[in-house]
C-alpha cells in the first residue's frame, strides 16, 4: 500500500537525517572544543602534605589538548609568550623556584626553517615551595599561549588549585 | 437402501468440480504470493534508492568546510552583511575608521605578535596588496595584542613591541591596535589569524579563520574586488 511505503521511506529518511545531523553535530563540537575548550588542563595532585618552613618539591601534572602545543618556558622567538607557573603572594605558600620540563621542537608545515620550542601532550612542572604551618588552599596559576599548526589561541592563565598541608 | 443412480457415476461427476477449484485456489494463492514478492522487491529497491539519496545528502552536508581546511566556519554569520564599523588607533596614535575605506575592497586581517601562523601569511598579504592596490584594494592589519591601558608606561611598551614586530615583518599597510575591543561584532576572534574580506560597498563577502593559502586569500580578494 502506498501510504505504508511512504511511511517506511519517511521513517528511513528521518533516521538517516538524524544520523547525518548527529555526525555533523559531533564534527562541529570537536572543532569548537579546540577553540572554546581547555587547551591545557591541570591533572594532579589536588592535595599535598609538606614539611612546614622547609623547601619541598611538588610535581604538578598538566595535559595539553591533542593537536595543540604551547610555548615552552624558554621560547626561541622574542615575541612568543613563555609558559610560566606562579603562586600569588599571601597564599601561605611561597614558590621558591619552578623546574620546567625539557621542550620538544615543533615545526609548522609552512615554515620548516623555524623550529619552535614547545610542550605537547602531558608535562610536569617541579615546584619548590615553602609552606607555612596549617592548611592552605592555594590558587596557583599557569600562563601559556596555545596554537595548533594553523591557528593560535590568545594567551591564557588557568588556575591550579592545590590544597597544601604544612606539617610541623 | 435404494440409490437413484449408481454410486460410481455420482462420484465421478462430483469429483471434477473440487479439482478445478483447488487448481484455481492454488493459482490465486501463487499469484498473490508473486504479487507480494514483487511488492517486497519493489519496496526493497525503493528503500535502497531512498537510502542512496539520503546518504548522498549526508555526504553533501559534511562537505561544507571553511577555508581553514575542514572545520565548520564560525564566521559565516557575518558573510553577506555589512562589515561592523570601527575606528581604531594606528601605531602613531591616529584614528583610522573602516568607513574611510568605502569604495575600496578591504582585507581586515586580525593578527598578533605572538601568532606564528600570522607571520607565515603576512608576506603573502604584502605581495597581494602590492599586486591589487591599483585596482582599489587595501589591507588593514589589526593587532589583537593585549594593551595595558591602566599603566601608561606599560601601554607604551606594548605599542613599541607591536611596532617592532611590524618593522621586523616589513608591513607596509596600516596596522591598527586594540583589535580585542571589536572582537564581539567580529565573531569573537577566537583564534588568530582571522580575516574578513569586505567589498567596495562595505559588505563582508568572505571570512577565514586560521592559516589557509596564498591562493585562497587571492581568490577572496578577487571576490571582494568583484572580479
Amino acid at each position: 500500500m502506498p501510504w505504508i511505503r511512504t511511511g517506511i521511506r519517511l521513517a528511513t529518511g528521518a533516521l538517516l537525517g538524524a544520523a547525518a545531523l548527529l555526525v555533523w553535530g559531533q564534527a562541529d563540537d570537536s572543532a569548537r572544543s579546540i577553540l572554546k575548550g581547555a587547551a591545557v588542563e591541570y591533572l594532579y595532585p589536588e592535595q599535598v602534605t609538606v614539611t612546614a618552613g622547609k623547601a619541598n618539591i611538588v610535581v604538578l601534572h598538566f595535559r595539553i589538548a591533542p593537536g595543540m602545543h604551547i610555548n615552552s618556558h624558554t621560547p626561541k622567538d622574542e615575541f612568543l609568550i613563555p609558559t610560566v607557573f606562579s603562586i600569588p603572594e599571601g597564599a601561605g605558600v611561597r614558590l621558591e623556584d619552578a623546574g620546567y620540563p625539557a621542550a620538544t621542537e615543533f615545526v609548522l608545515p609552512l615554515d620548516p626553517g623555524n623550529k619552535l620550542s614547545v610542550y605537547t601532550g602531558e608535562f610536569a612542572i617541579q615546584a619548590r615551595i615553602v609552606a607555612e604551618p596549617g592548611n592552605h588552599l592555594v590558587e596557583a596559576k599557569l600562563r601559556f599561549q596555545a596554537c595548533d599548526k594553523n591557528q593560535c589561541l590568545p594567551p591564557k592563565t588557568i588556575l591550579v588549585p592545590i590544597d597544601v598541608i604544612g606539617k610541623q | 437402501m435404494v440409490f437413484e443412480r449408481p454410486l460410481n457415476s455420482y462420484n465421478k461427476a462430483e469429483r471434477r468440480i473440487p479439482v478445478k477449484r483447488n487448481t484455481l485456489v492454488i493459482g490465486v494463492v501463487l499469484f498473490i504470493l508473486a504479487v507480494f514478492a514483487w511488492v517486497g522487491w519493489a519496496n526493497w529497491e525503493l528503500r535502497k534508492q531512498a537510502a542512496e539519496r539520503a546518504l548522498a545528502t549526508v555526504s553533501q552536508g559534511q562537505l561544507v568546510p571553511d577555508a581553514a581546511g575542514g572545520e565548520p566556519d564560525p564566521l559565516s554569520p557575518l558573510k553577506g552583511k555589512p562589515a561592523p564599523g570601527f575606528a581604531l588607533e594606528d601605531l602613531s596614535g591616529k584614528k583610522v575608521s573602516l568607513a574611510s575605506y568605502k569604495g575600496k575592497a578591504v582585507l581586515i586581517n586580525f593578527w598578533a605578535t605572538w601568532c606564528g601562523p600570522c607571520k607565515i601569511e603576512t608576506p603573502w598579504l604584502i605581495e597581494l596588496r602590492n599586486q591589487y592596490a591599483a585596482q582599489g584594494f587595501e589591507v588593514l592589519g589589526v593587532s589583537t595584542d593585549d594593551l595595558d591601558r591602566d599603566d601608561q608606561q606599560k601601554l607604551g611598551d606594548d605599542k613599541k613591541e607591536i611596532a617592532h614586530s611590524v618593522a621586523q615583518l616589513h608591513i607596509p599597510y596600516p596596522v591598527l591596535i586594540d583589535g580585542a575591543s571589536i572582537a564581539t561584532p567580529y565573531g569573537g576572534l577566537d583564534a588568530m589569524p582571522t580575516s574578513f574580506f569586505v567589498d567596495r560597498n562595505g559588505t563582508v563577502v568572505a571570512a577565514e579563520m586560521g592559516l589557509t593559502s596564498k591562493e585562497d586569500i587571492e581568490a577572496n580578494i578577487k571576490k571582494a574586488l568583484g572580479k
